[in-house]
C-alpha cells in the first residue's frame, strides 16, 4: 500500500529525488522544499522546451489549461511489484541533488549519479541539480553537459526560478518520452504484468485468456500515460475501450483499475468542479471499483489484491470526506479498518491505520484518529527499533490531545484560556459547577495511563529522556491513585534514570511531585503593619484603621474578599513569606532539591529550600524572598527542582484538582489521602511592592518571655526599639490598646520622641510601668493566659520622611508596630473578706489619768521617739484601756506556692491643723510584716484608732453628716442621696489611707486592692470609727489628797515600773478618787453625770441595802457644765467593804444637747435624751475581808 | 452471555461515571484497556449520530474487528447537562437483548439521578447500582 492515496494520484508522475554525494540534511531539505512547490508545472509553460517528433498520440491535450503533476518522493521508493499495473506508481524520472561545497569532485558525482539512476530502471528522465558550485565547477561542470544541471549561487529566489525552469524542461522531457511510449506500445504492444498474473499457471486455456486480455490492459495503461501527461479526454477514450475489453475478458481486476483510471480523469477534466452529480457518479463508479477489486480476490492465489480494494476505499473516503458526509465517511472507513486483518505486511496495515487515522482527522473526529494513531504506535512499537519507537512517540504524541494527557508545553495557548477560568474563579470566589466539570472534560482514567505508558515507553527505547520524564511526571502526577505502590517506585525510578540523560539544569514543562498549594499569605506580622499616613493630621495615622467599635460592617460586606485582596503590601528590602502546602500521596521518600517562589513580574528574588517529604505525607513549609523593586507581584506557582528536572508547580492546577475531587470529578485529593487538614481555598493575592519604609522591631529587655506577675504585683519592664529598616523614623507616637490598659500605669513616649529621628541601626530603650491585673474568677483555673488577649498592648505609630526620594508626589506610608506586653498573671494573694471589730479592755484606775482617746497624741510621741519596731505596735495600755477601739480585720488567702509578705501601713493626711504639728500630715503608720506561707492564710488586724477626730465639731459634721441640724439651715437642700455620696466620699478617703502592701521573694512587690472589701466593711460603722465622743470619762486616784490635775502623759509612760502598786486600793480605806470628765466639742455642754460601782457580779454595790461600798461626795445627779474642749474633774471617795475587781462607769445625761450632739447619738428625735456612758474602769481592791 | 462485553456510561463532556466489563471472558488488562480505547473512539460517532435520530437506542454506532459499540442515548440532550450516553461495546448480535439492557440500566440510572446526594456528572460508586447492572447483563446479554 501507499501512504497519501487519492483519486487524483493516478495523475501523478512520481519523481524520486535522490542526494548525490554528501549532502547535510538540513541542506537536503532546504532543497527539498524548493522543489515541493513545483508539482504542478502547467503545460503552457513547457512549450518551450517541447518539441513535436512525430505525431502526439495525446491528440487532446490541454495546452492552454493541462497540467503535469509531480510527486516528489525523497530518497526514492523501492520499485513496486504492481507498477505495470498502474503506471503512476513507475519511478518515471530521477532528479539528483548535490551539494556543491560538499561534493567538489564533479566527476564523481556523475558517477555516483549514474550508479543510484541504474537502481530506478523505470525512469525515463534523469538530470542531477548541483547547487551553489564553485567558479572552477561551475566551468568543469559546462563543459561536461549531460545530465548535470548547474545552479550558479544566487539568492533564494532566482534559485526557485531556475529551478521552476529546470522541472519545465523535465517535465517536457517525460512528455516527450510518454509520447514515445504510446507510440510504441500502440504500434507493437506490451507485456504487462502483475504480480496476480504471474501466479497463475498457464494451462492452454489461460494462454488464450491472457492474449484476449492483453490488449484491454494495454489499452489501460496508454490511458495511465494520457493521464500522466495531463490529457485527460485521451486517457478517458482510453480507459472506455479497455473498461469494455476488460467487461468481455472477465477481467476485473484491470476493469477496476482502469475504472478507477476513468474516474480520475473524470476529475481532472472537470477540475475545480464538485457538485452532487459528479461527487454521485465518482461515488458509483467507486464503489464499482471497490466491487471489482473485492471480485478480483481469489483465495487460491498468494498474493491477494485487496490492498488495491483498500486503496480504493481509502480513496473514495478522502474525495468525501467533509462534515456532512460523516456517516458515509466512516463507513467506509470502517470498512477499510476491517481490512486490516486481511493484510499480511505490517507495513501495510501501518500505511491503513495512518490513512484511517488522517482521514477520521480531517473529519473532526480527534477520538477516533486518536484510536487509529495509537493502533500505528503499537504496530511501530512492535518493531523493536529506535526510529520505530521515535515514531511511535511523535504519533503517540499527536494523540494526547485528544486524551486530554497533553503536556503543558504544548497547549500554551490553550492555557490561555484555562487563566481565563482562574481568574474568575479568583473573582467571583465560587466557581460553577459547569465550568468545574469543563475543567476535567474526558476523564478517562484507563486510556489515558495507558497512552502515557506507551509515551513513556516509546520515549525510552527511543532514548528522548525529555518526553520520558515528561510522560512519567504527567502519570505519576495525575494517576498516582491508581499506580501500585511499586509502580509508583518504577515512574520515580524511570524520571531519576530519564533525568540523569539530562543535561543539569533541564527544564519541563510537566510538573511532576509533589503537589503544591498555597498554605496561606502571612499578613504582615503585626508589627510591620503599613498604616495610610494622613498628612494634614498630626496624628496622621487615624482614621486608617477602620474605626468604629465593629470590626464587621455591613456596608463594605461587599467587597470584603477584594479588599483583603488587595491589602497584601510587600516592601523592597524586607524579607517576606509565603506558606505552602507540599504534599507526596505517593509510597516513597520524595526528595526535593530546591523548591522558590515563581515570579514572573522579576522584581522579586526567591530563596530556595530543600525539603524531603515521607511518603503519604504532607508539609507546610515557608518560603521566603525578597522584593527588589517597585512594582505588582504575582506568584503563579513554584520552581521546583525534583528528580533533576526544573519544573513550574501552578497553584491554580492544584486548585483546579482539588475543586474536582470536591466534585467527585478527579480521582483522589492528594493532601487529603496525606492526611492534611481541609483547607479553605486560598487565591493568591495581588501583591504590590512598596518603596522602603522604616522598620521598628521591639523586644523586652530580659527576653521576650511572657511577664509572670502576681495580682496586684507592680514592675517595671524595658522595652526596646531598633530601626532594622533603611529609612529614618521622623515620627513616633506610643498609645496602649487591647484590653486591661489600666494596667500599664506609664509608658516613657519621651524618650522614644526625644530621640528621633531614629537612624537605621538606632536603638532606644524606655520604661514602661505595668501592674498586674486581678484574675478573674472565671479563668482561676488556668493559672496561664497570657495568649487569651487580655494583655494590653503598646500601640507606636512611626513613620519616615513624608516623601520618599522615588516618587515625590505620593505620601510615604507609616507603620504601626504592635508590642505586645505578654504578661502573665498569676493568682496572688486572695483576699477573703474584711470586718469591723470592736474590741473593749477596761482600764484600771490609777493614780494617773489613762491617756484619753485623743491617741494620735500618745501614739504620735512614741513613733517619734523610738525608733524600734515593737513600739509601732499598737499598744494597749492597762491602765487606759479601750473603749470602742475599732479593728479591720483582713482575712487573706495564699493559694500560691510562694510566701507572701503583708505590709499593711496607714497613711494619715490630717486636715485638721487646729491643734496638732504640722508634721504630721503626711504621717504614715506602719505596722509588722505578716508572712503568709503558701496554702496558708492569714488574718491581718488594720486598727483604725488613727482616724479618730480630736474634736467633735460642726464642722465635720456639716461636711461629713449633713443630717446635723446646726448645718440644716444651710444645709437643708441637701438631699438625701447627696448626704450618701458625701458619706461614701469620706469611707473612700478613709480607705484610701489603708494600703496593703506585699512582697515576695526577691523583686515581686505589689498592694492588694481590697479597697472595695473595706469600705462594705466600713459602711455601716464609718461614723464611730471616724468620730469621737462628745463626751469622754475617766477615773484617777488622788494621792495624798493632792491633784495632779494635768500629769505629763509622757512621764507617766515611761515610768511604769510600778503600776499596780499605784492602782491597788486597799479596802476599808477611804479611797480619794476624780472623775475626769472631758467636752470634745466646742460648745458648752450642760449634763447630769452619774457614778456607779459595780462588783464582779455586775451588782451595783454602791445604791441599795447591801451595798458593799461606802461613800463621800455626790456620786448620782450631778449637774455639771463643761465649757467647750474643756475637763472638769469631780472628786469623790470610796470606801470598800469587800476586796475585788471593782468597776467604775460614769454616765451622763447631756441637757439641752445641740444638733451636733443629737447627730452623733444618731438621736431620732429632738426629745429624746442624748445619753453617753463611759468606759468601764477596773479598779482592784485588796486586802482581807 | 456474552464472551466480551463492556458497558460504560458517559455523561456531559464525556466523563465515563461508571464502567464495568460484564463479559464472561477470561479478563485480560490489555483487552480492557482496548474496550475503553474503541468506546472513547465511538464518542466521535455517537455525537453526530445522535442528531440525526429521535431514538434513544441507536444500536450499533461503530465498531472495530469483531467488537461491536452499541449506544442508547438519554433524552436530557436537549438539556446538554444531563446528556448521558450509555455504551456497551459487545461482540454478539442479540439486539433485542441489548435494547432491554440498555433500557433497564436507563432506569436504574434514572433512580440513581433522582438521589439527593448523588452530584450530577460525578462518578456513579454505588454498589448497588454495580450489581444490578451485572445482573442485567447476566440476564441480557
Amino acid at each position: 500500500m501507499e501512504p497519501e492515496v487519492s483519486i487524483e494520484g493516478s495523475s501523478m508522475i512520481q519523481v524520486a529525488v535522490v542526494p548525490i554525494g554528501t549532502v547535510p540534511p538540513n541542506v537536503l531539505r532546504d532543497y527539498y522544499s524548493m522543489l515541493l512547490p513545483l508539482h504542478t508545472i502547467p503545460l503552457s509553460g513547457i512549450s518551450s522546451f517541447y518539441t513535436e517528433h512525430q505525431k502526439s498520440p495525446f491528440a487532446h491535450q490541454p495546452w492552454d489549461s493541462g497540467t503535469l503533476r509531480f510527486k516528489f518522493v525523497l530518497g526514492g521508493a523501492t520499485p513496486s511489484p504492481w507498477e505495470d499495473f498502474q503506471s503512476h506508481r513507475k519511478t518515471l524520472a530521477v532528479v539528483g541533488i548535490v551539494h556543491c561545497p560538499s561534493s567538489p569532485d564533479l566527476n564523481a558525482v556523475v558517477d555516483q549519479f549514474a550508479n543510484s539512476y541504474k537502481s530506478y530502471p523505470s525512469s525515463l528522465v534523469d538530470r542531477c541539480f548541483a547547487f551553489y558550485p564553485n567558479d572552477s565547477q561551475l566551468e568543469e561542470g559546462s563543459k561536461r553537459g549531460g545530465n548535470l544541471r548547474l545552479f550558479p549561487p544566487a539568492d533564494r529566489s532566482t534559485l526557485e526560478f531556475h529551478l521552476n525552469t529546470m522541472m519545465q524542461e523535465v517535465a517536457a522531457s517525460l512528455l516527450m518520452e510518454f509520447e514515445k511510449w504510446v507510440l510504441q506500445a500502440e504500434s507493437s504492444g506490451t507485456i504487462l504484468k502483475t504480480p496476480l498474473d504471474s501466479q497463475a499457471s498457464l494451462s492452454s486455456e489461460e494462454v488464450i485468456k491472457a492474449k484476449k486480455r492483453r490488449l484491454g490492459r494495454a489499452q489501460k495503461t496508454i490511458g495511465d500515460y494520457c493521464l500522466l501527461a495531463g490529457s485527460p479526454v485521451d486517457a478517458n477514450a482510453h480507459y472506455s475501450t479497455a473498461l469494455e475489453l476488460g467487461r468481455l475478458t472477465g477481467d476485473y481486476f484491470w476493469y477496476a483499475g482502469a475504472l478507477e483510471g476513468s474516474v480520475c480523469a473524470l476529475l481532472i477534466d472537470r477540475m475545480g468542479q464538485k457538485d452532487s452529480a459528479l461527487e454521485d457518479e465518482v461515488r458509483y463508479r467507486y464503489n464499482s471499483v471497490i466491487l471489482n477489486y473485492k471480485k478480483s480476490q481469489d483465495n487460491t492465489q498468494r498474493v491477494s489484491p485487496i490492498t488495491f480494494e483498500l486503496e480504493a476505499t481509502l480513496k473514495l473516503a478522502r474525495y468525501l470526506c467533509r462534515r456532512e458526509l460523516a456517516k458515509e465517511v466512516v463507513e467506509l472507513l470502517t470498512t477499510a479498518a476491517d481490512g486490516a486483518k486481511s493484510l499480511i505486511d505490517a507495513s501495510d496495515r501501518l500505511i491503513l491505520y495512518i490513512e484511517i487515522a488522517r482521514l477520521y482527522g480531517s473529519l473532526g473526529y480527534q477520538r477516533k484518529a486518536a484510536f487509529f494513531s495509537r493502533q500505528v504506535a503499537q504496530l511501530y512499537l512492535q518493531q523493536e527499533n529506535r526510529l520505530a519507537a521515535i515514531s511511535a512517540m511523535q504519533v503517540l504524541a499527536m494523540t494526547t490531545k485528544a486524551y486530554h494527557v497533553q503536556s503543558r508545553s504544548s497547549i500554551s495557548d490553550h492555557s490561555i484560556h484555562n487563566k481565563g477560568i482562574g481568574s474568575d474563579k479568583a473573582d467571583g470566589g465560587k466557581i460553577h459547577h459547569q465550568s468545574v466539570v469543563s475543567l476535567f472534560e474526558s476523564q478517562w482514567s484507563t486510556i489515558q495511563m495507558v497512552v502515557l505508558r506507551e509515551i513513556l515507553l516509546s520515549a525510552v527505547r527511543a532514548g528522548d529522556p525529555l518526553t520520558a520524564w515528561s510522560a512519567a511526571a504527567r502519570l505519576l502526577r495525575s494517576y498516582y491513585p491508581l499506580v501500585t505502590p511499586a509502580g509508583q517506585n518504577g515512574l520515580a525510578n524511570a524520571l531519576s534514570n530519564s533525568s540523569e540523560r539530562l543535561p543539569p539544569g533541564t527544564r519541563c514543562a510537566d510538573p511532576a511531585l509533589p503537589f503544591i498549594r498555597v498554605h496561606s499569605f502571612p499578613v504582615h506580622p503585626r508589627q510591620m503593619d503599613i498604616v495610610k499616613r494622613n498628612p494634614a493630621r498630626e496624628d496622621w495615622w487615624v482614621g486608617s484603621a477602620p474605626s468604629g467599635p465593629f470590626i464587621y460592617t455591613p456596608f463594605s460586606k461587599g467587597d470584603t474578599n477584594n479588599i483583603k485582596k488587595q491589602e497584601l503590601v510587600w516592601i523592597v528590602g524586607e524579607p517576606i513569606q509565603v506558606l505552602v502546602e507540599l504534599a507526596n500521596p505517593c509510597g516513597f521518600d520524595l526528595r526535593v532539591d530546591s523548591i522558590y517562589l515563581s515570579v514572573h513580574s522579576g522584581n522579586f528574588d526567591a530563596f530556595p529550600v530543600s525539603i524531603s517529604l515521607l511518603p503519604n505525607s504532607s508539609k507546610v513549609i515557608t518560603l521566603s524572598g525578597i522584593p527588589t523593586s517597585v512594582g505588582p507581584v504575582t506568584i503563579p506557582g513554584c520552581i521546583v527542582h525534583c528528580f533533576g528536572v526544573i519544573t513550574e508547580h501552578l497553584f491554580r492546577e492544584v486548585d483546579n484538582l482539588l475543586l474536582g475531587a470536591a466534585q467527585g470529578l478527579v480521582l483522589s485529593d492528594p493532601f487529603r489521602c496525606c492526611g492534611s487538614p481541609k483547607l479553605k481555598n486560598v487565591s493568591v493575592p495581588s501583591i504590590s511592592v512598596v518603596p522602603p519604609l522604616p522598620l521598628l522591631i521591639s523586644h523586652v529587655v530580659g527576653g521576650d518571655g511572657a511577664i509572670i506577675l502576681y495580682e496586684g504585683e507592680i514592675r517595671d519592664v524595658w522595652i526596646s526599639l531598633a530601626n532594622a529598616g533603611t529609612v529614618p523614623i521622623e515620627q513616633a507616637h506610643i498609645s496602649l490598646s487591647g484590653k486591661n490598659q489600666d494596667s500599664v500605669i506609664s509608658h516613657s513616649s519621651e524618650t522614644l520622641k526625644s530621640r528621633l529621628p531614629l537612624k537605621p541601626g538606632a536603638e532606644v530603650t524606655f520604661p514602661v510601668t505595668l501592674r498586674a491585673w486581678q484574675v478573674g474568677v472565671a479563668d482561676t483555673d488556668n493559672t496561664r493566659h497570657s495568649k487569651d488577649g487580655s494583655c494590653p498592648s503598646l500601640l507606636i505609630h512611626y513613620a519616615g520622611p513624608l516623601k520618599s526620594s522615588e516618587d515625590p508626589n505620593a505620601v510615604s506610608p507609616g507603620r504601626r508596630l504592635v508590642v505586645p506586653l505578654q504578661i502573665c498573671v498569676l493568682q496572688g494573694l486572695s483576699f477573703v473578706k474584711a470586718q469591723l471589730l470592736s474590741m473593749e479592755f477596761p482600764a484600771h484606775v490609777s493614780e494617773t489619768l489613762p491617756k484619753f482617746n485623743d491617741a494620735s497624741n500618745s501614739s504620735l510621741g512614741e513613733h517619734v521617739n523610738s525608733e524600734s519596731k515593737i513600739d509601732r505596735l499598737v499598744k494597749i495600755d492597762p491602765f487606759r484601756g479601750s473603749w470602742g477601739l475599732r479593728f479591720l480585720e483582713l482575712e487573706l488567702s495564699n493559694p500560691t506556692d510562694v510566701v507572701f509578705e503583708i505590709n499593711v501601713s496607714v497613711k494619715l493626711e490630717n486636715s485638721n491643723e487646729d491643734n496638732h504639728l504640722a508634721d504630721q500630715d503626711a504621717t504614715e503608720y506602719g505596722y509588722p510584716k505578716t508572712r503568709i506561707d503558701r496554702d496558708c492564710s492569714a488574718r491581718v488586724l488594720v486598727p483604725l484608732e488613727h482616724f479618730k477626730l480630736p474634736v467633735l465639731d460642726d464642722s465635720f459634721l456639716t461636711k461629713d453628716t449633713p443630717t446635723n441640724g446646726i448645718g440644716g439651715g444651710r444645709n437643708a437642700s441637701f438631699s438625701e442621696k447627696s448626704s450618701k455620696a458625701e458619706l461614701n466620699a469620706c469611707i473612700r478617703n478613709l480607705v484610701s489611707r489603708i494600703k496593703v502592701h506585699w512582697h515576695s521573694g526577691r523583686n515581686s512587690s505589689g498592694e492588694l486592692n481590697i479597697k472595695d472589701a473595706i469600705q462594705a466593711a466600713l459602711q455601716t460603722s464609718i461614723m464611730d470609727v471616724l468620730l469621737p465622743d462628745p463626751l469622754t470619762f475617766g477615773f484617777r486616784l488622788v494621792k495624798d489628797g493632792l491633784e495632779s490635775n494635768n500629769p505629763d502623759p509622757v512621764k507617766e509612760s515611761d515610768l511604769p515600773e510600778s503600776p499596780a502598786s499605784k492602782s491597788s486600793v486597799l479596802a476599808h480605806e477611804m479611797t480619794p478618787m476624780v472623775a475626769v470628765v472631758r467636752n470634745n466639742t466646742k460648745d458648752m455642754i450642760k449634763m447630769n453625770l452619774n457614778i456607779t460601782c459595780r462588783d464582779v457580779a455586775g451588782e451595783n454595790c454602791v445604791d441599795g441595802t447591801k451595798s458593799t461600798v461606802l461613800w463621800t461626795g455626790v456620786l448620782s445627779d450631778i449637774t455639771i457644765e463643761i465649757p467647750p474642749l474643756q475637763q472638769i474633774n469631780h472628786s469623790f471617795c470610796l470606801h470598800f467593804l469587800v476586796p475585788g475587781e471593782y468597776t467604775l462607769l460614769a454616765a451622763a445625761v447631756i441637757d439641752d444637747a445641740n444638733d451636733i450632739l443629737r447627730a452623733r447619738a444618731r438621736a431620732t428625735s429632738a426629745a429624746e435624751p442624748i445619753f453617753c456612758r463611759g468606759p468601764p474602769y477596773h479598779l482592784r481592791v485588796l486586802g482581807n475581808a | 452471555m456474552a464472551t466480551t462485553a463492556c458497558f460504560i456510561i458517559v455523561s456531559r463532556n464525556d466523563i465515563p461515571i461508571y464502567e464495568a466489563e460484564v463479559g464472561v471472558a477470561a479478563k485480560r488488562e490489555d483487552a480492557a484497556q482496548l474496550h475503553q480505547f474503541i468506546l472513547h473512539a465511538a464518542l466521535d460517532v455517537v455525537q453526530d449520530l445522535a442528531w440525526t435520530t429521535s431514538a434513544m437506542y441507536l444500536k450499533s454506532v461503530d465498531r472495530f474487528n469483531e467488537l461491536v459499540v452499541s449506544v442508547y442515548v438519554t433524552a436530557g440532550h436537549i438539556l446538554y447537562f444531563i446528556h448521558t450516553r450509555l455504551m456497551l461495546l459487545h461482540d454478539s448480535r442479540n439486539d433485542d437483548g441489548i435494547k432491554s439492557f440498555f433500557q433497564e440500566v436507563h432506569e436504574l440510572y434514572i433512580k440513581t439521578l433522582l438521589n439527593p446526594l448523588y452530584l450530577p456528572g460525578s462518578r456513579i460508586t454505588s454498589s448497588h447500582f454495580d450489581t444490578k447492572v451485572r445482573a442485567l447483563a447476566r440476564k441480557y446479554l
